[in-house]
């Protein structure tokens, strides 16, 4: 093999490597997309509603073993995807106690403060969770237990990881059932209602508030199930959240905030980004590549791909 | 007038720090087309937006149907029947004509009729049938302030409130639009609520019509008294 | 702001009297442990107050504080240990290099509006984050220095430690206080209130927020700086990590954001609280520090949102209540007079002004995507003149004025003023070439009093305070409100709002105002006022240009019109002939008005 043949097997793993990380980063950016996409807030909390769904991913599978009546290769998929309505409950009753509190159309501010009470409240929310999640969970870092994690097919010289595979074919499904939720369903087509006009929306009939409640519910949700793919391929700790924050805002922003759906290729364009970058920065900095990134689609275009230019007024 | 279907009585609003309309009565009798023009600031809008619940009033009372419309909360109000076609079209400029179509029949009623409104809408709009599946942002104006027309009506109400659909239209699509409106109404029966500050297409549409002024009616009666009157002029030009 | 020298005393003294206090309850703790966390409340105090000269007083939210406070702490580090330089020298360096990260900062993030400026702001701190941990900094301790360890900042006893960070945290209370007192303050908190009318009234806005920016940076190197200094030891976690941004924002939003006690209430409160129960707790409860701050953040986000400095300050502190409208203000004809004057429309009562042309537009232009929101637009303002500008809804109106204003560059045409171009200046060198403006929306600072408000724009005619104070009392003189000058703003009614916003656009004594929609929503009597000061405002020399929607109010007023109807000007000329210009009948009430136009027995004679 010559040395260009390697370094084409090189770029070829980075891209399978990058497209499978890509999907799972795909649907973390999707539940932050639906939050920002209705209810245009800065959810700094969402890494921390991620760990929550790993950690209740790991209980049922491994900590506290209640799937593994579903066998050991089946057990980590059903426990990501119990992670979503688990998560979902928590994040409505956040959003019903807390975070409506300085949300919503209800809110007339003063000040030029109020206009941030909404994100630093959920700095708070995520210092509580992420700390709680210490005190609850300890510090020591755990994964959910799959097999599959270290077996990889092989498609000519290039290695897929097969619990990646697999978390990316459910992500990609669903991206895909979402998809459907919000175009083909009635409920759905009011979630994007909200989000692309509240002034109508409230016109047509459509209850506003109980829209961002159900947003931030399912925005939390669909990035637990993410959560809880992830957790089968890699160990994780109650920190991990602030980890994923700006990787998951570098995916909405490069989609344009707003779009929903332009989440999804914001995150799998930042998972392909950072294993690409692989080939060129030393490992430690795969992340600092997304942040350049990031920065860059701020300064350069900030609707990013799909997104149309917004002010909040 | 005996029953009307839309009672206005002393309503007193505050908007934004100021004092948007001051002791304005009006009423709207089945079937009817009745107009409101003013210039613009006269409290057109803020009217509209205390009907519609956005906005709640000092003093006064709405009636609808003889119920207490203050009483209902905003989010309920469309289901009763009372479709808003606001100001600026306010489209759902990411999802489809259908679709926008869709979130009309968003009501109880709207959900009910649908099969026999949505081709009845088509036909009367036939532009919005070319684009159905278009983007709704992607429209013109005036094919936009259809759309938001047609959204109005897929909710099966039994009052159809405008406001200022000419905003930002060229005349000759506004007389279009007009024409429109002056259809659904003769040809259905249906009660019609037109806020505008175009007041010679405004009041040439309609049964009776108000004239506002910061806030006030200053005029009322019907198209005939109202129609070039030198007052409709003064309340606009100031003499 | 001119406060009387007391007051600035009375601040000192009790930055004294605290400080004092303090170093003395700290000399008498013997645990050193307990030394070390009164040490951290006021490296943390000083982190807060550094946050607060940004973001604070701004409203620019900062999340990535860490930036400097990590660069800080790491400049000095580094040259400690690779080049033996004593961290006395050190904490210097390392301020410098965070002033020239703030002015990086700042030039390329300003111009992000909300939330796009504050999530770079959290991207830096963790890019240089990863980049420290790429270089090998995993964790670097301070070499002991047995030798001469006072040289290099080390000494045994902790109490000198706290000594050392007493004088940081002083330094910046007093930096703070002095910011908070001056037109500096003053301009940060206009810009955090309503940054265009800041602009509009000649506040250099990116000059101010690179200022705030660049001391900002040297506060929180130097909290970083001593911050290493005392712990000996240094990680990238600790130095750029989230939850010191965050600890920043919290400890000064939760003592009271804006004020230079804030931060220290803050940290005085949340750190022993949050070390202590960690101390006594931590191997229970992990974790424990990190809970406190986050439900502290939440509870005062929902409960005081201001802080705790400002909920006290609030309920305590007696403020004096703005009187209701006297009939007649100084300076003012006597009642009867005024109102025979004010029932006689403008035309009849005064000259028709034929002054010199102050302001020429000629064939102004601006467009959005396709569309001409101003289509080649020429009119000529005569000196002295109140001159109105009116058309239907969506007519240019608005955007006339941005352009004018500076807001809006023109693509096409000229602006000239006093006959000079001035196309393309900013809004606040507009404002300094003597076009004042008010906005349709006028918002006062409510915690500030009357006269402070009126001083925001007095700031760019003057060079001192006293003289800024002069012209803000001159006028508010004008508009009548000169004894509500130490009155707190809070609680105005409309009408006094919109005297105070004409205040503050009259206090540079500007040639020529530019009034948007200041008489709307208003009653009956509180118009005949408004339309009174004006008139007397244009008597002694301001030219007026008007914006309106209320006619009956602008045909009393306006000498001349000029109509816009889809951004072009269609009619000009005195109020009387305008509005009998079928043109503009048309525009307003339709095409077809004419056609039915019945002959009118009731116009009134002009």
């Amino acid at each position: 093999m010559t040395d260009w043949q390697w370094l084409l097997i090189d770029v070829l793993q980075a891209l399978a490597a990058g497209l499978l990380v890509g999907g799972t980063y795909g649907l973390m950016c999707v539940g932050l997309g639906i939050i920002f996409g209705v209810m245009r807030v800065v959810n700094f909390a969402q890494g921390d509603f991620m760990m929550l769904g790993m950690y209740v991913a790991y209980y049922l599978v491994t900590g506290f073993g209640v799937l593994a009546f579903l066998g050991p290769y089946a057990a980590p998929i059903v426990g990501a995807a119990l992670a979503g309505p688990v998560v979902f409950v928590i994040g409505t009753l956040l959003h019903r106690t807390l975070i409506a509190r300085v949300t919503g159309a209800r809110v007339v501010s003063a000040e030029a403060e109020g206009h941030y009470a909404q994100i630093i409240l959920t700095l708070g929310v995520a210092l509580v969770l992420a700390n709680g999640g210490l005190i609850l969970f300890g510090s020591q870092p755990v994964s959910v237990q799959n097999p599959l994690s270290r077996e990889s097919w092989e498609i000519g010289l290039v290695l897929f990881n097969q619990a990646r595979t697999v978390s990316f074919a459910i992500a990609v499904a669903c991206a895909l059932g979402l998809y459907l939720f919000l175009t083909r369903t009635s409920l759905g087509r009011a979630l994007r209602a909200a989000a692309d006009n509240p002034i109508a929306a409230a016109y047509v009939g459509v209850d506003v508030d109980r829209a961002h409640r159900l947003a931030f519910g399912l925005g939390v949700g669909i990035t637990a199930v993410a959560g809880g793919l992830i957790a089968g391929t890699q160990s994780f700790q109650p920190y991990i959240g602030f980890d994923f924050v700006i990787t998951m805002y570098a995916g909405v922003v490069l989609g344009g905030m707003g779009s929903i759906l332009g989440a999804f290729w914001g995150g799998l364009t930042i998972g392909l980004v950072q294993q690409m970058s692989t080939l060129v920065l030393p490992y430690q900095l795969q992340n600092t590549a997304i942040f350049v990134v990031f920065l860059l689609i701020i300064f350069f275009r900030p609707q990013g791909m799909f997104g149309r230019v917004w002010e909040r007024t | 007038m005996p029953n009307p279907m839309l009672s206005i009585r002393s309503l007193d609003v505050a908007y934004g720090g100021l004092r948007a309309l001051r002791s304005v009565s009006l009423e709207v009798g089945q079937g009817q087309l009745v107009t409101v023009v003013g210039a613009n600031g006269a409290g057109k809008t803020t009217l509209f937006k205390t009907i519609s619940g956005t906005v709640a009033p000092l003093a006064g009372e709405i009636t609808y149907d003889g119920r207490n419309l203050l009483a209902v909360p905003s989010a309920e109000r469309a289901q009763l029947g009372i479709a808003h076609v606001p100001e600026g079209r306010q489209v759902f400029a990411s999802m489809t004509v259908m679709e926008n179509l869709e979130m009309g029949a968003y009501t109880r009623n709207g959900r009910a009729r649908r099969s026999e409104l949505m081709p009845a809408i088509l036909e009367l709009f036939p532009v919005l049938a070319d684009r159905r599946n278009q983007l709704a942002g992607t429209l013109s104006g005036g094919e936009q302030q259809m759309l938001a027309i047609g959204r109005g009506l897929a909710s099966a109400p039994r009052l159809l409130m405008l406001d200022e659909p000419s905003m930002g239209l060229a005349p000759t699509i506004v007389d279009d639009i007009f024409e429109r409106i002056k259809q659904v109404h003769r040809q259905h029966g249906l009660t019609v609520l037109l806020v505008e500050q175009r007041a010679t297409e405004a009041l040439e549409a309609c049964d009776r019509g108000y004239v506002l002024e910061t806030g006030r009616v200053v005029l009322e009666g019907p198209r005939d008294t109202l129609m070039s009157d030198a007052r409709v002029r003064r309340a606009y030009l100031g003499m | 702001m001119a406060p009387p020298r007391a007051s600035l005393h009375r601040s000192y003294l009790a930055i004294g009297a605290f400080a004092a206090g303090y170093l003395v309850v700290g000399v008498l703790v013997r645990n050193s442990y307990y030394q070390q966390i009164m040490t951290l409340v006021l490296l943390w105090a000083a982190m807060g107050l550094s946050w607060n000269m940004l973001s604070g007083y701004s409203g620019l939210i900062s999340f990535g504080h860490a930036a400097f406070f990590g660069l800080g702490g790491y400049t000095m580090t580094i040259a400690f240990v690779k080049f033996g330089l004593t961290p006395w020298l050190g904490i210097p360096l390392g301020m410098a290099v965070g002033v020239l990260a703030g002015i990086v900062i700042g030039i390329t993030t300003f111009r992000l509006r909300g939330h796009y400026f504050a999530l770079s702001m959290l991207a830096y701190p963790l890019a240089m984050l990863f980049v420290f941990e790429w270089l090998g900094y995993q964790e670097v301790t301070l070499p002991m220095m047995r030798t001469a360890p006072a040289l290099y900042a080390q000494f045994a006893d902790q109490r000198i430690y706290m000594a050392l960070a007493m004088v940081l945290a002083v330094a910046c209370m007093v930096v703070s206080l002095h910011v908070e007192r001056s037109r500096f303050g003053l301009s940060l908190l206009a810009i955090k209130q309503n940054e265009p009318a800041a602009e509009a009234a000649g506040i250099d806005t990116l000059s101010w927020k690179m200022r705030a920016i660049m001391l900002s940076a040297a506060m929180a190197a130097a909290a970083g700086g001593l911050y290493a200094v005392v712990l000996l030891v240094v990680t990238p976690q600790s130095m750029f990590g989230v939850a010191t941004s965050a600890q920043a924002l919290i400890v000064a939003l939760f003592g009271g954001v804006g004020v230079y006690w804030g931060p220290v209430i803050g940290a005085a409160v949340l750190v022993p609280l949050a070390e202590t129960l960690h101390a006594e707790l931590g191997h229970i409860i992990p974790g424990i520090q990190g809970v406190v701050y986050g439900l502290a953040i939440i509870g005062i986000i929902l409960l005081a949102s201001d802080g705790i400095y400002w909920r006290i300050h609030d309920r305590w502190v007696p403020r004096r209540r703005t009187e209701p409208d006297a009939a007649a203000p100084l300076g003012a004809p006597a009642p009867a007079a005024a109102a025979a004057a004010s029932a006689v429309p403008a035309a009849a009562a005064r000259p028709v002004a034929a002054g010199p042309a102050l302001l020429k537009l000629d064939g102004v232009v601006r467009a959005f995507g396709g569309l001409k929101a101003v289509d080649g637009v020429s009119l000529t303002v005569a000196e002295g003149a109140i001159h109105g500008v009116i058309g239907p809804n969506g007519a240019g109106k608005t955007t006339l004025f941005n352009v004018i204003n500076g807001f809006l560059p023109p693509d096409a045409g000229s602006i000239r003023f006093a006959g000079a171009e001035i196309a393309g200046l900013r809004p606040h060198g507009v404002c300094r070439r003597g076009i004042g403006r008010t906005f349709q929306v006028a918002r006062a600072f409510p915690r500030m009093t009357v006269l402070e408000n009126v001083m925001v724009g007095a700031y760019v005619g003057a060079s001192t305070d006293a003289e800024a104070t002069e012209l803000a009392l001159t006028a508010l003189a004008r508009v009548g409100m000169e004894r509500d000058a130490l009155s707190v703003a809070d609680g105005l009614t409309n009408n006094q709002l919109r005297r105070m916003e004409l205040a503050r656009a009259l206090a540079p004594s500007p040639r020529l105002l530019l009034l948007d929609e200041t008489l709307a929503g208003l009653g009956h009597e509180e118009l005949e006022e408004l339309l009174r000061i004006i008139r007397q405002v244009n008597a002694s020399g301001v030219t007026v240009v008007i914006i309106e929607h209320t006619m009956h109010a602008m045909v009393k007023l306006a000498d001349t019109f000029s109509v816009l109807d889809h951004g072009r000007l269609i009619a000009e000329g005195p109020p009387a002939e305008v509005v009998r210009d079928p043109a503009v009948i048309e525009a307003y009430l339709g095409k077809k008005w004419m056609a039915h136009a019945k002959p009118d027995a009731q116009h009134p004679v002009a």
